[in-house]
């Protein structure tokens, strides 16, 4: 879990620090412009390979993915289910 | 002789230390502060080894200390090369070997990525912006570096490279759009004069800072002592926040985003926004709605420009002062002089267009770049004369007012970047199912243009569209990542084989794909 948030908010800081009074887990990325709607499209790629992990077209449909919280969570259960 | 668009900010500096100089994600800096900074920033460059006539690339970002990089560049002679932190590597590595590139400031997710791919050759230093990490200096070290002016060692006497702007992508060669100091300080004045711009102007950049608009923007207030507001990131809702608490007076945006911050503006609970005396809209033509209900609604003077970073902005227009020339996007500058040229495929290569008579658009103009940086060819055969081709048609009306009519280059252009399209075509042509492919522009509201593809499977391939996204979006930038992927049978071409790109959305609207 720890290490998925670290990659997560790593990446979305590749270009920005994000100030550090950010409630960090609710935030989104692409509402505040840390990755916009093309770069969410590689977002997602380097996440799948760095976590060998599928979204499914729901999956990226939804909001949640723009969230970091939601996210984390969406790529820990989908690596739960894949070592089960 | 020492740079004269750092003369001039520090000659701000020193009459009005208080002033607010900079506001940028609610960071802000004074004259003063800014002075200190940029001098504390060259101290830290000429410590690293940094000598008159070097390249620095940077990965760059919209901060305070991306702006106080130009003045300390001005100041020592040194040449500034921003990248789109998007790119990946292997443009990043193009564009540093079309650029000379000697040193490197990036943050370290950018060194963590080279290093994943084999290191980074650079002959000079490298600093780290964000935190340490091994080999690199951090940038930290500014903090204790003096804030005393250096002394200069080196004569600058304005014809220096300040900025190489990279305008290709990932395989074609870069186009490096070489500006010298002088083309910077020519190019501010030229738009201080047109837009009557102050000291007492509050100047908002809302485009990265690797692109040449939001650099003018950032530079052109510090010259002459007025307030720069650089926008950290743009979105609508961003943009407008910062309006409504920072009062810009002044800017120069691209249509793209004027039409996003439209929508916002129109809902209900939007604050009123009245701080703008001018407004100037650049990169593509905005839609006359757009632009009224805009009007109406900034109660503001209304502009629109055309231009190119090779020439700057060559036309201006205001509506207010032009009402029957609505569709125009103007006159050209004092400096500028336009020529409409008939296709070159007619016998009588070179002529001028009559009045109405729609050709490729040409300008000659003082404010042009110094050219291509080490890429003389190409900038010879983009020149007639001392005209530039800029690849855009158009023409003139019997006022001697410009009309946008299109492009003749292969490009796409979304949200005000420009994407060539061959270089999607190269990365994608590498897949092995595929038997050829066109990248191409797909009209969009919110940005203009996007980029859609059009692949052609190999016999008894099967594409698997996902597994193509995902190699884009590994293998092309933010920007040219294909929003729309069409799978066809073949693609349009002329009779001796060309590749007829812009034929390519109406052959998908034929074929019912578009759906």
């Amino acid at each position: 879990m720890d290490s998925v948030k670290d990659f997560i908010v790593d990446y979305i800081q590749r270009e920005y620090t994000i100030p550090e009074d950010t409630d960090i887990m609710n935030l989104n990325y692409v509402e505040e412009g840390y990755i916009d709607s093309m770069g969410l499209i590689q977002f997602i790629a380097v996440i799948e390979d760095e976590f060998n992990i599928t979204f499914t077209d729901e999956d990226l449909a939804s909001e949640d993915v723009k969230v970091v919280g939601k996210m984390v969570n969406l790529v820990t259960s989908k690596m739960e289910d894949q070592s089960k | 002789m020492r740079s004269r668009l750092a003369d001039l900010f520090y000659k701000n500096a020193a009459e009005t230390p208080e002033k607010l100089a900079i506001w940028c994600d609610g960071k802000t800096a004074t004259y003063k502060e800014m002075a200190d900074l940029v001098s504390r920033y060259s101290n830290l460059l000429i410590k690293l080894g940094a000598e008159y006539g070097d390249h620095i690339a940077i990965p760059m970002n919209n901060s305070i200390e991306s702006v106080a990089l130009f003045f300390s560049a001005a100041d020592l002679g040194i040449c500034v090369v921003p990248l789109n932190p998007s790119l990946p590597l292997e443009a990043v590595k193009s564009a540093m070997n079309a650029g000379d590139i000697k040193h490197v400031i990036a943050r370290s997710s950018f060194f963590a990525d080279c290093e994943k791919n084999g290191g980074l050759n650079i002959p000079g230093f490298a600093i780290c912006l964000d935190k340490e990490y091994p080999n690199t200096t951090p940038f930290q070290m500014i903090n204790e570096m003096s804030d005393t002016r250096p002394s200069a060692d080196h004569d600058v006497d304005g014809s220096e490279s300040l900025i190489l702007t990279m305008t290709s992508g990932s395989t074609g060669t870069p186009k490096p759009i070489d500006i010298s100091q002088d083309n910077k300080y020519d190019r501010s004045m030229a738009h201080v004069r047109v837009y009557k711009i102050t000291k007492e102007d509050s100047i908002l950049a809302a485009t990265p800072l690797y692109h040449s608009l939001a650099e003018r923007l950032v530079i052109l207030p510090l010259i002459i002592g007025a307030t720069s507001i650089l926008l950290p990131r743009f979105t609508p809702a961003i943009w407008l926040k910062c309006v409504e608490e920072q009062k810009p007076t002044f800017t120069i945006a691209v249509s793209a985003q004027l039409a996003q911050i439209l929508e916002l503006l129109k809902k209900p609970d939007a604050p009123q926004i009245t701080s703008f005396r001018s407004i100037v809209s650049s990169s593509a033509l905005l839609e006359a709605s757009v632009k009224y209900e805009l009007i109406d609604l900034l109660q503001c003077e209304f502009h629109e420009m055309y231009g190119a970073s090779e020439v700057s902005t060559v036309t201006d227009i205001c509506f207010q002062e032009t009402k029957d020339k609505q569709k125009s996007v103007g006159k050209p500058f004092d400096e500028a002089q336009i020529r409409i040229l008939r296709d070159e495929s007619e016998s009588d290569f070179d002529t001028d267009c009559a009045p109405g008579e729609i050709g490729e658009i040409a300008v000659k103009t003082k404010l042009q770049c110094k050219g291509y940086y080490k890429q003389e060819a190409m900038m010879r055969t983009a020149m007639i004369g001392e005209y530039f081709r800029t690849g855009d048609l158009g023409y003139v009306d019997e006022d001697g007012y410009l009309y946008f009519a299109g492009r003749k280059k292969e490009l796409i252009i979304t949200g005000a970047i420009n994407v060539y399209p061959n270089d999607i075509d190269v990365i994608i042509g590498r897949l092995p199912e595929i038997e050829e492919c066109a990248a191409f522009a797909y009209p969009d509201d919110k940005l203009g243009e996007i980029v859609a593809l059009a692949i052609v499977p190999k016999e008894d391939q099967e594409i698997n569209l996902r597994a193509i996204k995902t190699y884009c979006a590994r293998n092309l930038a933010d920007f040219q990542q294909p929003h729309k992927i069409f799978v066809v049978d073949k693609l349009p071409k002329n009779t001796m084989g060309k590749l007829q790109r812009m034929a390519i959305l109406d052959y998908i609207r034929e074929s019912g794909l578009d759906q």
